[in-house]
């Protein structure tokens, strides 16, 4: 069974610091991206960063993660 | 919970808890010929192996995926009616030999014919239950000589076989009737082995999957010598043991050898993804 993990990106406002559901998730199945491309000459501004579930196939359902957000911004269901 | 504690359990929390899982008549007067599969299959034939021969590797050797994934199943279906096995914890296996008589602790067939290993060296294989009243019957079987254990001398053996390094598992013979407590380990036993190197499943993953605390966790790599199943591995990017919980068995080897006692063992039914992963 396939994890379906939702972010709020509205709740999730600073992952770039954050981090905290990439270090608590077992078996490193949360990625943080941007949701600008790469820009030139110029980093991309912390507030572009965004976090999203992407190795579905190693999700067990453990919920660390939606324990460990301390906006609540995440979800995960099956 | 899984198939067979479905089947098995009988109100017990595991199939490997219910005292009737171990009662019943583990000898036969006279040696017949292999009987039906199931309850009444000859125990004593019920404890061969070899299901996986050269077919399977010839197939494998020209990608005859089809002729691999038939000969898994029908090695699949001949093993869970007569001889397979689950991965317990070393509680779990503690709280067995409560329940057992007798234990027995006798040389390990598989160890004797893949590594050789001298009789003195081969006591890891614990049997339990009459069965073993018959051992004077086939020498060869039991070679070395069988040796009766009190519960509390039987949990010793246990303790000091995992500190080894040795996975628990129990056996049928006879599915539902169990009699082997074995202790096995990569490559020599042959559950782990055909497991581990060709997916069929003649050893289930137990009930448990384990787990790294990564506050705990020291990064000492103390336990990824322990897994015999590949499923730890240590991440130098982080400093921390990896555990690939799809993989692992739930054996907890490795939480018993870390120091810091940052792994432990979560129930396999808790992770959805995980709860019908055997």
């Amino acid at each position: 069974m396939l994890a379906t993990i939702t972010v709020d990106d509205e709740k999730c406002n600073d992952p770039l610091s954050c981090r905290k559901c990439l270090l608590i998730c077992p078996t490193h199945v949360l990625g943080l991206g941007t949701d600008v491309g790469p820009q030139k000459f110029r980093e991309t501004d912390p507030s572009h960063f965004i976090l999203r579930g992407v190795r579905f196939d190693k999700c067990t359902g453990c919920m660390d993660c939606v324990e460990a957000c301390p906006q609540n911004a995440i979800q995960v269901s099956f | 919970m899984c198939v067979w504690c479905d089947q098995y359990a009988g109100g017990y929390e595991r199939w490997y808890f219910n005292p009737a899982n171990y009662a019943r008549r583990l000898y036969k007067i006279r040696k017949e010929a292999a009987e039906a599969l199931g309850a009444e299959a000859n125990p004593q034939e019920a404890g061969g192996m070899a299901i996986i021969g050269r077919e399977f590797l010839e197939a494998r050797e020209r990608n005859d995926y089809e002729a691999m994934e038939r000969m898994k199943r029908e090695a699949e279906q001949m093993a869970w009616g007569t001889h397979f096995g689950q991965v317990i914890t070393l509680d779990e296996a503690l709280k067995v030999t409560d329940i057992i008589y007798p234990i027995s602790l006798l040389t390990c067939a598989c160890r004797r014919s893949i590594a050789g290993l001298p009789d003195e060296e081969n006591f890891t294989c614990m049997g339990m239950g009459p069965g073993m009243y018959k051992w004077e019957r086939w020498p060869d079987t039991y070679r070395g000589g069988v040796h009766f254990l009190t519960p509390d001398e039987a949990k010793e053996v246990l303790t000091k076989l995992n500190k080894r390094g040795l996975v628990h598992s129990i056996y049928t013979f006879g599915t539902p009737y169990l009699a082997g407590l074995c202790n096995c380990d990569y490559p020599d036993c042959a559950g782990i082995r055909t497991v581990v190197d060709f997916g069929v499943r003649g050893l289930w993953r137990g009930h448990y999957v384990a787990k790294v605390d990564p506050e705990l966790c020291n990064g000492c790599a103390a336990c990824v010598a322990r897994c015999q199943f590949r499923a730890l591995s240590f991440a130098p990017t982080r400093n921390k043991a990896y555990i690939d919980q799809l993989q692992c068995f739930g054996c907890g080897l490795c939480a018993t050898e870390c120091d810091q006692e940052a792994i432990t063992l979560v129930e396999r039914a808790s992770l959805p993804s995980l709860a019908n992963v055997w």
